[in-house]
Order: structure tokens, then sequence, then C-alpha cells
């Protein structure tokens, strides 16, 4: 008699990162030295983004210390993310809350 | 560094190319600052740490993970820009992305000497007695040329309108 065949049962939460459903934001951070017109010049270049919108998020930096500048799938802000430091920026990525 | 001019140091002219009015000595001392930035590229220090973001900082691992495999390509990156300005320093007109080159180059420089200087948004005036007067006024002059780079490359963004976005 052959030995059964071993049947595994489907571990949902091992592999499958709940998070993984939840949109990542890109934010950008304020710091003392990058130039406000460089900062909006790099949103309307890497993003597509008009004058207006690119000069509020510039603003909102300057100001409130931070911005959100993008979302979506871990790896789309981790690109974002990495399009920003390649242009000197200060830029994490969070879960939406 | 009296010898940059101050006047329009990048203008377009025509499709994809800037005229430079930057005198030789401003371009040798660019290439200069570029070489120091190039060496500068491997140090794992204070004074780099703004050229190499945290992505998560608030999950180590997953940052640890970011910065394997982007450390290496923004060093690469760098790299080529470096080399890209070093080539294209002396000439009287360059390409978008040679200026582009020069626009990287120059911001990650006022980033290790603005790091270096622990520059605050209020140091706008220079003191002669300052010990690091030399490094303030370069972190000052590449902030000028910073300026004018993203002036004249600001022309090559294409119209948007809100609504489109």
């Amino acid at each position: 008699m052959t030995a059964p065949l071993e049947v595994r049962e489907p571990d949902l939460d091992a592999d499958v990162d709940v998070d993984e459903d939840r949109p990542w934001v890109v934010v950008v951070w304020n710091d003392p030295i990058n130039l406000m017109s460089y900062v909006a010049y790099v949103f309307r270049k890497l993003f597509g983004y008009s004058e207006a919108k690119a000069n509020k998020l510039m603003l909102d930096v300057h100001h409130k210390g931070r911005a959100s500048v993008s979302s979506g799938t871990r790896s789309e802000a981790e690109r974002d993310v990495h399009r920003l430091h390649g242009h000197g920026l200060w830029a994490t990525m969070e879960h939406d809350e | 560094m009296g010898f940059f001019r101050r006047t329009r140091l990048f203008r377009p002219r025509g499709e994809d190319r800037f005229a430079v009015e930057l005198a030789p000595e401003a371009r040798a001392w660019l290439v200069n600052m570029a070489d120091q930035l190039e060496e500068l590229l491997l140090d794992d220090t204070d004074d780099t740490k703004r050229l190499f973001p945290t992505a998560y900082p608030n999950d180590p691992e997953l940052d640890a993970g970011y910065q394997i495999l982007a450390r290496d390509q923004l060093i690469d990156s760098r790299r080529a820009s470096i080399e890209l300005l070093r080539s294209s320093a002396m000439l009287d007109v360059v390409s978008e992305e040679e200026l582009v080159a020069w626009m990287g180059i120059v911001n990650d420089l006022r980033l290790v000497l603005g790091t270096r200087l622990d520059v605050s948004e209020d140091d706008h005036d220079l003191d002669v007695n300052d010990p690091e007067l030399e490094a303030r006024v370069a972190y000052h002059e590449l902030g000028y040329i910073l300026s004018e780079i993203v002036d004249a490359l600001t022309t090559t963004l294409p119209p948007v309108d809100d609504a489109d976005e």
C-alpha cells in the first residue's frame, strides 16, 4: 500500500501580505537645501504635473513640511521614490492611512 | 568666486540645445567639484547621506532591500552624469541631456555641501569671519547655477492643463 498523497491545506495567511492591498503613498519632505524652483521642476518633469499643481505640491513641502506626490502599488511607489532619490529629493513611502 | 557673471548662464538655443555663458575658470571649478563628488560617492558618511535617502523609514527590513538595489543604481547614474559634465564642460552649446546631467551634479554638490555645513533656510548672509566661508560661497554659487539651469530646462517642459491630469 502506498502512502496517501499528502494534501496540504492552503495557508491563506502565509504568503499574502494583506497590506499589499492598501495603496502606498510617496511623500516628499522639506529640507533646507533643495531650491523651490528645482523641486517644482522635478515634480513637473517626473510626474507630468501642470505648473500650478507642481507649485502647490512644492509649497506644501515648504510650508507644511511634506506633501504626498503620488500613490499606487508598492512597486509603483518604490519606482517613484527611486526616481525622486535620483533627483536628490528626500522622498519616502508609506501606507495610505 | 567672483568669476560668475550675473547674467543668464544658460539660454535655450533651438531644440534641445543650450548656450552656456560661463567663464573657463567657472567650468574648471565645476569639473573639480564633480571630481570630488565622484570620490565621495563610495563613502558612507554623514556628508553623503542625503544622496541615498531612506525609502521606508518605518520598516528597516524593507529599506535594506531597497538600498541593496537602489544604492548601486544611484551611484552608477551619478557617475554617468559626472562623465557627461566632464565631456561637455568646455562647450559653448550643450544638449538637453548634458544640461540635465549638469543639473543633477550641481544639486548633488549642494546636498553634500549643505549637509556638511548644516545649512538652514535662513542662511542667506555670508560672514567674512566664518571659517567655512569658502564652502558657503561655493554653496551659494552652486545655488545660482542650479536656479539658472532650472530656468533654462523649464522651457523644455510641455504645457499641461490641470484638466489633463
